[in-house]
């Protein structure tokens, strides 16, 4: 008999924690229906299906059918179609950078483009005229090689005493050319020179 | 000869670990039926997808799942009751 009460005990113990927990599930899941556009009774009558004879299968079965079909709320996210503003026209094309190229500083100012492919920095008289000239003791005669191409300056060492350094990082002859559009400021021998457009 | 009590207790301890795995495994078999669907839900709705792992703990999982559909913002927006469909952007 004492088994018999025991057993009950435990059973309808277990028969409140099932109701509180159906109705609990049935509360959240009429509240997530809700918030994804449909019924609430919809998520309520899933949770009521456990109850019954059928079992957990068809609310399984539901689960899915609720994870991959379209929401109502994914359909009020959408903009309407009469009266939605038109969507804005692509940007146009960039236009080319036709701009030239100058180096300032030491007392000269040197402007060049890309109408030659290379010029020569140098610090004795110009020999041809891609040559810019840098009238200093510490810049070589040549000292280093501009290279323009495709809107880029590149800016290749000769090997003078005097170094070559883009923004403050040495530049030797074995680096070969180095892309300078970028940079703020080249130095040849003791001369800084800031590189702008132009 | 070996004792008998101790061959009985080391077939009883092999079964009840060969009934254990399967009980593991059949959880883990129906804990993929909720967490898949629970991992596009979840998705869905703005949140992390693994949160559906929570369906891996025993007895309360689904419930932590359902908890935080039902009392959270969701972080990709809720519908909002009253507007017709379609109108939502409208001003």
């Amino acid at each position: 008999m004492a088994e018999l009460t025991a057993l009950a005990g435990l059973f309808g113990l277990s028969g409140a924690f099932a109701l509180v927990g159906a109705v609990l599930a049935g509360w959240m899941a009429w509240r997530i229906v809700e918030k994804a556009g449909l019924p609430g009774w919809a998520g309520l009558g899933a949770i009521a299906l456990t109850l019954t004879g059928i079992g957990t299968v068809v609310p399984l079965v539901l689960l899915w059918v609720f994870a991959f079909m379209r929401w109502p709320r994914d359909e009020q996210g959408m903009p309407a179609t009469a009266g939605a503003p038109r969507p804005l026209a692509p940007p146009a094309k960039a236009l080319p950078d036709r701009r030239g190229w100058r180096l300032e500083g030491g007392g000269v100012s040197l402007a060049f483009d890309e109408s030659a492919p290379i010029y020569r920095l140098t610090g004795g008289p110009a020999a041809e005229p891609t040559d810019l000239v840098v009238p200093d003791p510490s810049v070589g005669k040549p000292h280093a090689r501009l290279l323009t191409a495709a809107n880029r300056l590149g800016l290749e060492d000769l090997g003078s005493p005097g170094g070559t350094y883009i923004d403050g990082a040495r530049l030797l002859p074995e680096h070969g050319p180095r892309d300078i559009s970028a940079v703020r400021s080249i130095r040849l021998g003791s001369v800084e020179l800031v590189l702008c457009r132009v | 000869m070996p004792d008998v009590g101790s061959w009985l207790l080391g077939w009883a301890i092999a079964a009840g670990s060969a009934v254990l795995f399967v009980i593991v495994i059949v959880h883990l078999l129906l804990s993929l039926l909720l967490i898949i669907p629970s991992w596009r839900i979840l998705a869905r709705a703005g949140y992390a997808g693994a949160l559906s792992l929570f369906h891996l703990v025993p007895v309360i999982g689904s419930f932590i799942v359902m908890a935080i559909l039902a009392f959270g913002d969701w972080p990709a927006g809720e519908a909002r009751h009253g507007a017709p469909q379609g109108e939502g952007e409208r001003r």
